[in-house]
């Protein structure tokens, strides 16, 4: 069943056009991976379908359950059960984590129809899921992301991902800025989520990232396009040769 | 306030009542209001005034019961109403032992001895002096720790009303008490005048809440002096009336002494709030802390003045100083002045002032988690405001300063969202 659909999306950022006509098809259960060389468009992709200002669509359209997101905001297509894992988290001093985590999970429960979590549970709740990604009960304690180093970051996302239960997650470079131990725990933490009725879009520069959260389908985006597909045998491929071909061909 | 030139005169100086009214009369005639041309006042002008023609609040003219309930949700204490700038004896709660509370407003010698002004004159000690509404005095023994905080409730007036009243609070050595000044009067004109007397070894816990009416000018200056070894904790709030300046002088008048003093305003409407402060180390091993927060929406302006001054003899001080701005529409307004003149030269001073807007990714992270932008923006100003008032002491006075600052928030987000569906 169609999850994400992506029909010839042209976006841009003020006057320049990024992203020049992406389809891409995401069914639930699946995940997909966009791996593209610097400047190719794979982070505005994940901005424009997240709904960050700035970020124009000109042309095309993005469907999640068949219902176009373009005129939601980006709060409105969070609580309809997307989910960006951000490629630099942000830092927020003084925003209490257990605070923001609790808001996020609210909000998304009211959304679907289910009852505000209580305090108790809740803390109970998150400290199951930090303990799997290794997450203290200091870090969360913490600001968001304040003092956080780039791998505690980088958990911290994901354990945002557990808790709010996408249905669509977009995972920008998440292995950016992780140390192999980091991206083993990491991974794990997204390998526990998959399958299911949820989809996963994996945005990645490198091949390493997706010998740990294996994908179903490849793509990959060069120069605003989808320029080949594939399974997972196409990383296999650019780790061998390198973009260089494949974006010649754009 | 010529040039910050602050040796205060203290209670040795020879003038007797009559004279110190005569040369305020003469100093206020001469000078009018001040505006931008007045150094001291370039970021607050007060030409507004000019054309107002208020009645000095007297005993008779609104003067009605005791304020009823609590002055602050949370805040529990001793209540001592201040009614359009008038104190009642008649209204005063029973007093713990060591705790005395006089009337002076008919005692000129008491009055002359009490009053303090910079040198050179100020504004607002020479409007207390010709216009002195009442004037009493708190005192506190030496060795007195009082447990429940003493509340100034300032309230009552009219539009048409300017009120002057006149307080000094005496700590003795040793002492320890809690002062709440809590100001919800409604006169056009309030301009409360504190003499502030900590002594050696005492300690003071102070908040100042300025939430006046709409339509009120609060023009308040304390003169805060304190003793050896002595602590204050000073926190104020600054969110009512239309136009505010929360004026603040400390003097460290003996060595080792300690001041915390932190501000937040919030303004939005045309309100205009002034946080002026003059620190002034005339003694070696002194601490002074201060933290501004201001969060300004609509076409409302901040301004934040603070100078830290450190005398030839005042080594080793530690004097820390840091404001911020926090702009919410583009046609809001800060201004900051932080100053340091320091004469000494083994000394630790900082100072630093911010304007800025809220962050736009930090927006956006938090919309990525569903959070309406209304709630985001809620949640970074309270994040922003939280580190000042986290430097409060007293859990009580934390809890209704937190209190006030969320209801304004809470407010703010309320009026963008009736805004959103207009």
């Amino acid at each position: 069943m169609t999850l994400l659909e992506i029909k010839n999306l042209h976006a841009r950022i003020g006057d320049t056009e990024i992203l020049h006509g992406i389809d891409l098809t995401i069914n639930r259960g699946e995940v997909h991976a966009i791996m593209g060389p610097n400047g190719s468009g794979k982070s505005t992709l994940s901005y424009v379908l997240s709904g960050r200002d700035g970020y124009e669509v000109t042309e095309g359209d993005i469907l999640l359950d068949g219902k176009s997101v373009l005129e939601m905001e980006a709060d409105e297509r969070a609580r309809a059960g997307m989910f960006l894992a951000f490629q630099y988290p942000v830092e927020l001093p003084g925003v209490s984590g257990m605070a923001f985590l609790r808001a996020a999970v609210n909000a998304r429960r009211r959304e679907v129809g289910e009852d505000e979590v209580d305090h108790l549970e809740f803390v109970k709740l998150v400290r199951a899921q930090a303990d799997q990604l290794g997450i203290g009960s200091e870090m969360l304690k913490r600001a968001v992301n304040v003092g956080f180093s780039g791998g505690e970051k980088k958990r911290y996302e994901i354990l945002q991902m557990a808790l709010l239960k996408p249905a669509l997650s977009i995972l920008d470079e998440t292995d950016s800025g992780l140390d192999v131990d980091a991206l083993k725990i990491v991974s794990d933490g997204v390998n526990a989520q998959r399958g299911g009725s949820c989809g996963m879009l994996v945005i990645t520069h490198y091949q390493r990232l997706l010998s740990h959260i294996v994908p179903d389908f490849v793509h990959i985006l060069a120069q605003g396009r989808i320029v080949k597909s594939g399974d997972k045998q196409l990383a296999l491929e650019v780790e061998e040769n390198g973009y260089a071909g494949l974006v010649d061909a754009a | 306030m010529r040039g910050w030139s602050m040796q205060h005169d203290m209670a040795d100086s020879p003038l007797n009542w009559a004279d110190r009214q005569r040369d305020a009369q003469h100093y206020l005639d001469s000078r009018g209001w001040p505006d931008r041309r007045d150094e001291a006042w370039k970021f607050t002008s007060l030409r507004h005034l000019a054309d107002k023609d208020f009645t000095v609040g007297s005993p008779g003219a609104d003067i009605t019961t005791a304020p009823a309930g609590t002055p602050a949700p949370g805040l529990d204490g001793l209540v001592i109403g201040i009614n359009a700038g008038i104190f009642n004896a008649d209204n005063l709660p029973s007093l713990p032992k060591g705790v005395t509370v006089r009337d002076i407003s008919n005692d000129d010698r008491a009055r002359a001895e009490l009053f303090i002004q910079p040198s050179g004159g100020h504004l607002l000690t020479a409007l207390s002096a010709v216009r002195q509404t009442s004037a009493l005095v708190i005192e506190i023994a030496d060795g007195v720790q009082l447990d429940q905080p003493l509340i100034l409730h300032f309230t009552g007036g009219e539009e048409t009303v300017s009120s002057y009243p006149f307080i000094a609070l005496q700590i003795g050595a040793g002492g320890w008490a809690a002062i709440a000044e809590i100001h919800q009067s409604s006169a056009g004109l309030s301009c409360p005048l504190l003499a502030i007397d900590i002594g050696d070894q005492a300690q003071l816990d102070h908040i100042r809440i300025q939430d006046e009416a709409r339509h009120t000018t609060h023009l308040g200056l304390n003169h805060i002096r304190i003793g050896e070894q002595a602590v204050v904790n000073s926190f104020a709030l600054s969110c009512g009336g239309c136009l505010s300046r929360l004026e603040t002088h400390s003097l460290f008048d003996g060595t080792k002494g300690d001041l915390a003093q932190s501000a937040i305003y919030l303004g939005h409407n045309s309100q205009h709030h002034d946080i002026t402060s003059f620190v002034a180390h005339e003694s070696a091993n002194c601490t002074s802390r201060q933290l501004i927060r201001g969060v300004l929406d609509d076409k409302a302006r901040g301004v934040f003045q603070g100078k830290v001054r450190v005398a030839p003899d005042a080594q080793k001080t530690d004097g820390q100083q840091m404001s911020r701005a926090l702009l919410l529409s583009s046609d809001a307004e800060a201004d900051a002045k932080p100053e340091l003149e320091i004469f000494a030269d083994d000394v630790v001073c900082s100072h630093g002032a911010t304007i800025g807007e809220l962050d736009d990714s930090q927006l956006f992270y938090l919309c990525s988690r569903g959070l309406t932008v209304e709630q985001a923006r809620e949640m970074l100003i309270e994040a922003f405001l939280l580190d000042a008032l986290g430097e409060i002491a007293r859990p009580d006075f934390a809890a209704c300063l937190t209190e006030a600052v969320s209801r304004w928030t809470a407010a703010l987000y309320n009026r963008q969202v009736t805004a959103a569906g207009e």
